[in-house]
C-alpha cells in the first residue's frame, strides 16, 4: 500500500517537474515561437498539476471540488491539444504549396470521419453502466481519445506517405500525444463501466505512467540533439559529381 | 469480448503503431549512397517512350484491340517500375534538402528549401502517377495521359540538385 502511494505521488509530480523542464528548454531554444499553444500547454498542466495537487494535500479532495476542478482542467487541456495538433499540422505542411492544400482537405476529411466514428461509438457502443460523474466523462473521452489518436495517425502517416521528415522535436511531440491518446482511450474505455477498486488504482498509474513516458519523449526529443540524415558537408565532392554526370545523362 | 476490451485491443494496437513508426524512423538509411543508386537505375527516357500517346496509337493502329490490350497492360507495369523509382528517390532529395537547409550558407538554405519543397511534389506526382497506372493496367482500354506534371517536376528537382553541384564547384574555386 505504502509501495503504491509512492508510486502514485511520483508518477502525479515527477511529469510536472520534468514539463516545467519542457517549457524552459522549448523557451531558450526559442520553439516557443514556432509551437505558441504547445508552450502553453506545458505551462498550463502545471499550473493545473499545482492547482489540483494542493487541493488534494489540503484535504479538500473528499469534496466534490477536486472533481470539477479536475473536470474543468481537462476539458481546457483536451481543447489545447485539439489546438497543438492543428499547430503541429500547420507547421509541417506550411511551406509545401500543394502538400498543404492536400493535408488539409484530408485533415478535414480525416476529422470528419474520426468525428463519426466517435459519434458511432458512443450511440451503439453501451452507454455509462454507472451514472457517477467519472463514468459520464468517460464515454465522452472515449471519443475524443479516438479522435486524437487518429489525427496523430494521420500526421505521422500522411507525412512519411509524402516523403516528408519531420523534425525531431515535432515528431516527438507528436508521438507524445500519440500514446497519451492511446492509453486514454484504453484508459476511458475501462472508466466507462464499473471498477473494482483495484482495476482503478492500476488505471491510475497506467494514465500517469503513460503522462510520464510522452513528457520523456518531448523532453529527449527536445534535448538530444536531431541524428541529421545526412550533413551536406558529408556528401564527399566525387559523390555530386557523380549525380550531375547521371543527371547531365538524363537531360541530354 | 466485451466493449471494453475492443477498445484496449485497438489502443494496443496503436500504441504499437506509433513505436515502430517511430523505431522506422531511427532507421532512416542515409540519402547519398541511395539516391545515387536509385537515379542510376532510372531510364528517364525508356519511362517517357513508355507514356508516349503518340507510341500508343501507333500501336492501336498495328495491332489488333486483344494484342494492344495485352502490350498496353504490360507497358503500364513497366512505367508503374518507373514511377516506383521516383518515389524512393523524393525522400533522399528531401534528406538532402533538409541536410542543406542546416548550412551556414544562406545559398544553400534558400536552395535546401526549394529542394523540400521539390521533392515532396514529386512524390505526390509520383502517387499520382501511380494510381492513374494501375488503372490504365487494370482498364487498358482507357486513354492514358502521360504524366506530364511528373517529367517536369523530376527535372525541376534534378535542376536544384545540379544548381548545388555548380554552387559547390564555385565555393571551391573560390577557397
Amino acid at each position: 500500500m505504502h509501495g503504491y502511494r509512492f508510486l502514485l505521488y511520483y508518477l502525479w509530480i515527477a511529469p510536472h517537474i520534468l514539463l516545467a523542464l519542457v517549457a524552459i528548454v522549448m523557451r531558450v531554444k526559442r520553439l516557443d515561437v514556432s509551437f505558441p499553444l504547445f508552450a502553453i500547454y506545458t505551462w498550463y498542466e502545471v499550473a493545473e498539476f499545482v492547482l489540483l495537487f494542493a487541493i488534494a494535500v489540503t484535504k479538500l479532495i473528499q469534496g466534490m471540488l477536486y472533481m470539477r476542478v479536475f473536470l474543468v482542467t481537462l476539458a481546457v487541456s483536451t481543447a489545447l491539444r485539439f489546438g497543438i495538433l492543428q499547430e503541429i499540422f500547420n507547421n509541417v505542411f506550411r511551406e509545401h504549396g500543394r502538400a498543404d492544400a492536400i493535408a488539409r482537405v484530408l485533415l478535414r476529411w480525416t476529422t470528419g470521419i474520426l468525428l463519426a466514428a466517435a459519434i458511432s461509438c458512443a450511440i451503439f457502443a453501451p452507454g455509462p453502466t454507472s451514472s457517477s460523474l467519472i463514468a459520464a466523462t468517460a464515454w465522452l473521452g472515449r471519443g475524443i481519445a479516438i479522435i486524437q489518436c487518429g489525427l496523430v495517425l494521420f500526421l505521422l502517416v500522411f507525412s512519411r506517405l509524402i516523403g516528408l521528415s519531420l523534425q525531431s522535436y515535432v515528431f516527438g511531440i507528436a508521438l507524445g500525444f500519440g500514446i497519451l491518446s492511446t492509453v486514454e482511450l484504453a484508459n476511458w474505455a475501462m472508466r466507462s463501466g464499473d471498477l473494482t477498486e483495484s482495476t482503478r488504482k492500476a488505471l491510475d498509474l497506467l494514465t500517469t505512467g503513460s503522462y510520464h513516458v510522452a513528457v520523456l519523449l518531448w523532453l529527449a526529443y527536445l534535448i538530444v540533439p536531431a541524428k541529421r540524415v545526412l550533413q551536406h558537408a558529408d556528401v564527399p565532392a566525387g559523390d555530386v559529381e557523380q549525380w550531375n554526370r547521371e543527371l547531365e545523362r538524363f537531360l541530354r | 469480448m466485451n466493449d471494453a476490451s475492443i477498445y484496449i485491443a485497438v489502443a494496443i494496437a496503436l500504441a504499437t503503431l506509433f513505436v515502430y513508426l517511430a523505431a522506422r524512423r531511427k532507421q532512416d538509411p542515409a540519402g547519398a549512397d541511395k539516391a545515387r543508386t536509385l537515379i542510376s537505375s532510372l531510364d528517364i527516357e525508356a519511362f517517357r517512350n513508355l507514356v508516349d500517346p503518340e507510341e500508343e496509337s501507333f500501336l492501336r493502329s498495328n495491332l489488333t484491340a486483344d494484342q494492344f490490350r495485352m502490350i498496353k497492360r504490360e507497358r503500364a507495369w513497366a512505367a508503374l517500375a518507373y514511377v516506383r523509382i521516383l518515389f524512393r528517390i523524393a525522400p533522399e532529395f528531401t534528406h538532402f534538402g533538409h541536410a542543406l537547409q542546416s548550412s551556414s550558407d544562406p545559398r544553400l538554405v534558400e536552395l535546401g528549401q526549394q529542394m523540400v519543397s521539390s521533392a515532396v511534389n514529386l512524390r505526390l506526382y509520383a502517387l499520382e502517377a501511380s494510381t492513374r497506372l494501375l488503372v490504365v493496367a487494370t482498364f487498358p482500354h482507357l486513354a492514358q495521359r502521360p504524366p506530364q506534371f511528373l517529367f517536369e517536376q523530376y527535372a525541376h528537382t534534378t535542376g536544384l540538385l545540379r544548381s548545388y553541384g555548380a554552387l559547390d564547384r564555385a565555393r571551391k574555386q573560390y577557397s
